[in-house]
């Protein structure tokens, strides 16, 4: 009986101003299309991972500016919802081979991060709970490292560069750093490469050729080499 | 911060607590071939006889697939042929790549650095470039790179994942060529969980027996992406969002010769001519098979099947569909949605509503499934409050195992995801119920990822068939669209030297409608479905195209 | 005595060698410099809006995180940072509505109350005393004369100055302290040019010939100066001032904090002259300061 109630349960909500009773268990999203609503942008996963749906939300009588994404927000009674499907941005263009890992190249691509005020709106928007301002201001002083761990959860959705006045893109500025990390600045994986070139010299392919003609001729054999292969995960 | 689960939940939590000690100790064993078997008949969504029929029509008639499935083979075209003006092509292209998810970018990205015109290949995508199941995944890739693995032992347990109904050739380039693909990603700048010495962070997966999935925190398949992104930017590949293939062309000769875009917003159609059409259009999960929720995105509607099985492309293994067994049944708002493998993999476990455990933690997906689901079945699981079936993944166990942060650091997108409901999920165990999650079936192709029986036609990635036989085994699609993403884009590159088009056609889709017909198909079904269909009852049954 | 620390972005950049040998020889002093463990820029930007309160919230905020370690004082070396910081806290100290405002928006924070107190490393050697200074010498920097240099920010405006806005003598001190001669240059509080070094190089050029000639003309073997920004121009534009002035002859720039390393003995890696433009290693060798050196990466 109790969860009966609980299924019933209804919240008032006004999208793009027009009011509408949806289940209190939807998310933004689900409560727009119980609304009537078909998306075609301002979506993209639906699971927190695209940045597609992020957007705004206020409630009735709050001054206060909310940020989420869409998707992973629960709808709560007298919010005003609305959707922002698109963000024109800048993106700086390179050839990553051709770039240095130096602090200063952050800069050299993306010199509008130097009007950064330290005022922390960035982060304030950020649904990803990052410390925006922190990476734009580690990319300042031309610390990769910092930047890329601190920008790691971002999923590019824009909010942070919608809101900033000095019109910086932080996120398009993490990308870069990371790249710069991943290629420059964290040690590379030498098994890996050996691997590779050991794969280069064909020293697995006799028994890779061997297994798949058992696997078309003789199946029984392989399930059995299958269940005695040794395992050792711990 | 609250805890934000009802009071009857709770109340089981507390027995989950309870056994949480003694479970450290006894893992329950890993099933025989024949249990698993056994398991697999008796609870595995497949085996359901009602769950599926016999398609009537197409290069597959006669072969069992899932109602969901066989009603897009069995559907009538979005357009009608003699609506189409043929006559005014609005690009000319030598590749063609549908859709930009993992396969799309990588294949775009390997045929530019093949030696493709960088301003004859254009990509197309239902939504934005990037928003794809590729984005999504969290556990990781796998690649036998490390010193105790190798590529033949990856070879075996694949297969055995697959229960070896896998194309044995596909699955030796797809191990072989892994390796390579961890590289480039590490040329491109991708960053791998890795230690000081530059040593790959590799973890356990269901049915592997060595650690060899590679992850970027729980975001691997976001960070892998948005860099492919990147590249694809930096390089300038035309691309168009929000604009869908709906249909294949065809030339006289019998050659897919390009396709028939929709434009999503402005809703109008236009007309690609192309040497080679590359299909990467992914998966399947929007179409909730047996009413199973998903985790897949927004666009993920079988499209590549349709309109390849209507130039005559068969599919395979369209008879097993992947359940991953930790999906999110609580909170609603979240239901569906996945809880990565890479959890039980660090060591949560499993536990029924008293707190004990009944299946080995990494058995393949499809028998830990099964087990979920007879679990549930013998009354020992729970009903959420908005009557999602689940039992409990006692996640806190991690952090336990490998000391406390470890949740925070290495499933921050998972923490988060529960933090924003309320729920502490190092503290307290998350409710999980079997997802619909991946398209193990698909379009048959051959290991330079032409379509089989088509000229002109490539496909990769999880619209495609034939690498995982009849299960895939985490870690190894990520991986699939990587290998034959890059094969896709070379072998195109290569195959468009010395290729020409003749003149457009869509007679084969007349042709199919004629068949539909005469199978009696009724003609209110129509495919590619392009988006899932949510809105409320009422708005659908009262919408009228007024507007035209 | 351990003090907080900021560094700002340029010493993090390219004033590598200015931040490593102030902390290397304050702790020959017995100091810690404590770097704050979250900062940010110090706030000097070119102004974004009308409301010139957003001008504020950099500095003022890296005050809060000082005052969140519960402590009263932080120290800079970059003048710049210095001035910024300074000029901030005093103007919220003087306005309370400022303040407010300032403290309402950055509603995540503590409010700050303004109990933190901007310090210029200069000041903190002048309080300790040069003569103790003086006690730690190893190495006396003699037959070294260097012409010191003082910019705009160190001492102007006269409010926050750290001396007389004039006729300032602080850096004369402290070089003759550690045993240099000096030699006085009337460009000594000529502006380098700043961030026109940006979109004007040419002015910096010519700012910078004026003031490095006279010094050379004098017999300076080199400049030395408390601020980042200002080497920069000193520095690396003497590239662009050869090739203004084609009877110009390149001097090294030397941070105060580097010539108080090499006067202690040092390590080497401790004064960062690897990327500095003029090498200052033949003048240093010749004036036998730095005698076995290690061989130095140039990185142009
Ligand atoms: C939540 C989740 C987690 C996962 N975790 C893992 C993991 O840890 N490890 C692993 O190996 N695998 C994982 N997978 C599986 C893996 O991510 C996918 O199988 C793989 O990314 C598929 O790549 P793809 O390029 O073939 O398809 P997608 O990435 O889905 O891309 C398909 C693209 O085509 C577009 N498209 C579709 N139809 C059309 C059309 N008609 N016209 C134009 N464009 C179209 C789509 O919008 C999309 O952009 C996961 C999947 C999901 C959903
Ligand atoms: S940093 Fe910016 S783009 Fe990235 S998730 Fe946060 S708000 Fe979105
Ligand atoms: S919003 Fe812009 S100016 Fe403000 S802190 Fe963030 S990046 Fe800096």
């Amino acid at each position: 009986m109790e969860e009966e109630a609980e299924k019933e349960k209804m919240v008032k909500v006004y999208i793009m101003g027009r009011e509408f009773e949806v289940p209190a268990t939807l998310n933004i999203v689900k409560a727009f299309e119980y609304a009537g609503y078909r998306f075609v942008r301002g979506i993209g996963c639906r699971g927190g991972y695209c940045g597609a749906c992020a957007t705004v939300y206020r409630f009735k009588d709050d001054y206060r500016l909310n940020f989420a994404l869409a998707c992973q927000k629960a709808v709560e009674n007298n919010m005003y919802l609305t959707i922002l499907p698109f963000m024109p941005a800048e993106k700086a263009i390179y050839d990553l081979n051709n770039l240095k890992p130096r602090g200063s190249v952050l800069l050299e691509l993306y010199p509008e991060i130097a009007r950064c005020v330290a005022c922390n709106t960035c982060t304030k928007a950020c649904p990803q709970e990052l410390e925006v301002m922190d990476y734009v201001q580690a990319a300042i002083r031309g610390d990769i490292e910092e930047v890329s761990n601190l920008s790691f959860d971002c999923i590019q959705c824009g909010l942070c560069a919608m809101r900033c006045p000095a019109e910086i893109v932080p996120y398009n500025v993490g990308q870069l750093a990371r790249r710069l990390y991943g290629k420059y600045i964290a040690p590379q994986a030498m098994h890996t490469h050996k691997r590779v070139e050991e794969i280069h010299a064909c020293v697995f392919d006799e028994e890779l050729d061997n297994y798949s003609l058992l696997a078309k001729e003789d199946v029984e054999k392989l399930k059995k080499i299958y269940v005695e292969r040794e395992i050792k995960v711990g | 911060m609250e805890r934000g689960y009802p009071e009857y939940m709770l109340e089981s939590i507390e027995f989950v607590k309870k056994t949480r000690e003694r479970r450290l100790k006894e893992i329950p064993e890993l099933m025989t071939l024949e249990e698993r078997e056994e398991i697999l008949r008796q609870y595995h969504p497949d085996y359901k006889e009602d769950g599926k029929r016999i398609v009537k029509v197409g290069a597959n008639a006669g072969e069992f697939m899932p109602h969901e499935v066989a009603d897009l083979i069995e559907a009538y075209p979005l357009i009608e042929p003699e609506q189409i003006d043929l006559s005014t092509i609005d690009y000319d292209s030598d590749i063609l790549i549908i859709g930009a998810g993992g396969a799309g970018l990588t294949a775009a990205l390997w045929a530019v650095s093949s030696g493709a015109d960088i301003n004859r290949i254009l990509m197309v995508t239902k939504l934005r470039m990037g928003d794809s199941n590729s984005k999504m995944s969290q556990g990781g890739i796998q690649a036998a790179d490390c010193e105790d693995d190798n590529p033949t032992l990856h070879y075996l347990d694949v297969l055995g994942g697959g229960h070896f109904t896998n194309d044995p050739d596909l699955v030796k380039w797809l191990v072989r060529e892994a390796p390579m693909i961890i590289k480039w990603h590490e040329e491109l700048g991708i960053m791998y969980d890795k230690d000081e010495e530059g040593c790959m962070f590799v973890a356990p997966g269901g049915g592997t027996c060595r650690k060899r999935m590679h992850s970027c925190k729980d975001y691997t398949g976001m960070e892998i992406v948005r860099v492919l992104m990147d590249e694809a930017l930096n390089l300038d590949i035309p691309t168009l969002e929000f604009t869908s293939a709906v249909e294949l062309l065809m030339d006289d000769a019998g050659k897919v010769a390009g396709a028939v875009l929709w434009d999503m917003e402005k809703e109008d159609y236009f007309i690609v001519r192309a040497k080679a059409t590359l299909m990467a259009t992914g998966g399947f999960g929007r179409l909730h098979v047996q009413e199973f929720a998903t985790t897949n995105h927004y666009g993920a509607t079988a499209d590549g099947l349709v309109m390849a099985n209507r130039v005559g492309a068969r599919i395979i293994d369209m008879d097993s569909v992947q359940y991953h067994p930790t999906g999110s049944s609580y909170p609603e708002q979240i239901v569906g949605l996945l809880c990565t493998e890479k959890l039980r993999g660090r060591g949560a476990q499993p536990v029924n509503k008293y707190g004990e455990e009944f299946v080995y933690p990494l058995e393949p997906r499809d028998v830990e499934s099964a087990a979920f689901i007879r679990e549930c079945a013998k009354g020992n699981g729970l009903v959420t409050p908005t009557g999602m079936p689940g039992v409990w993944l006692d996640t806190p166990l991690i952090d336990i195992l490998h000391g406390e942060g470890t949740i925070e650091k290495e499933f921050s997108a998972m923490f988060l995801k529960y933090a924003r409901f309320d729920i502490d999920m190092t503290k307290d165990p998350i409710f999980v119920y079997p997802t619909l999650h991946f398209q193990n079936g698909g379009i048959v192709i051959n290991k330079r990822t032409g379509v089989v029986g088509v000229e002109g036609l490539f496909a990769s990635g999880e619209t495609t068939g034939g690498v995982h036989g009849k299960n895939r085994l985490m870690g190894n699609s990520i991986l699939d669209y990587c290998v034959y993403g890059r094969r896709m884009g070379i072998y195109a590159t290569e195959y468009v030297k010395n290729a020409t088009v003749g003149k457009l056609s869509l007679d084969h889709v007349t042709k199919y409608v004629d068949l539909l017909e005469e199978a009696g198909i009724p003609k209110e079904r129509k495919a590619p479905i392009l988006l899932p269909e949510y809105r409320g009852e009422r708005t659908i049954s009262h919408a009228l195209p007024l507007l035209g | 005595m351990k003090i907080p620390y900021f560094p700002g972005c340029s010493l993090k950049t390219i004033g590598e060698g200015f931040e490593k040998s102030a902390i290397a020889s304050a702790a020959v002093l017995d100091i810690e410099l404590n770097e704050l463990p979250r900062w940010v820029c110090c706030g000097t930007v070119s102004s974004l809006t009308t409301d010139d309160l957003m001008h504020h919230l950099a500095p003022v905020r890296n005050l809060i995180r000082v005052q969140d370690l519960e402590e009263t004082q932080l120290v800079t070396l970059c003048s710049v940072c210095y001035s910024t910081l300074k000029r901030s806290n005093t103007l919220v100290k003087n306005d309370p509505e400022k303040l407010k405002t300032m403290n309402q928006f950055m509603y995540r924070e503590s409010d700050y109350q303004c109990n933190v107190k901007v310090l210029h490393f200069l000041e903190l050697l002048r309080e300790i005393g040069f003569d103790k200074i003086k006690e730690k010498i190893k190495k006396p920097l003699r037959g070294l004369t260097l012409s010191p240099y003082y910019g705009c920010l160190l001492v102007r405006p006269k409010e926050f100055g750290i001396d007389d806005p004039e006729t300032p003598t602080i850096l004369q001190a402290l070089t003759k302290a550690l045993g240099a001669d000096v030699i006085d240059n009337p460009y000594q509080l000529k502006c380098c040019g700043s961030y026109h070094t940006v979109d004007k190089p040419n002015l910096v050029a010519d700012l910078g010939y004026k003031i490095l000639t006279y010094a050379r003309n004098s017999g300076a073997d080199a400049l030395v100066l408390s601020c980042p920004l200002c080497a920069f121009n000193l520095d690396n534009r003497q590239r662009e001032i050869k090739r203004q002035y084609p009877d110009f002859v390149e001097i090294p720039i030397l941070y105060f904090t580097q010539l108080m390393a090499l006067a202690f003995d040092l390590d080497e890696e401790r004064l960062g002259f690897d990327i500095h433009y003029v090498d200052p290693v033949p003048l240093l060798k010749e004036k036998q300061l730095l005698i076995d050196s290690l061989p130095l990466i140039k990185e142009k």
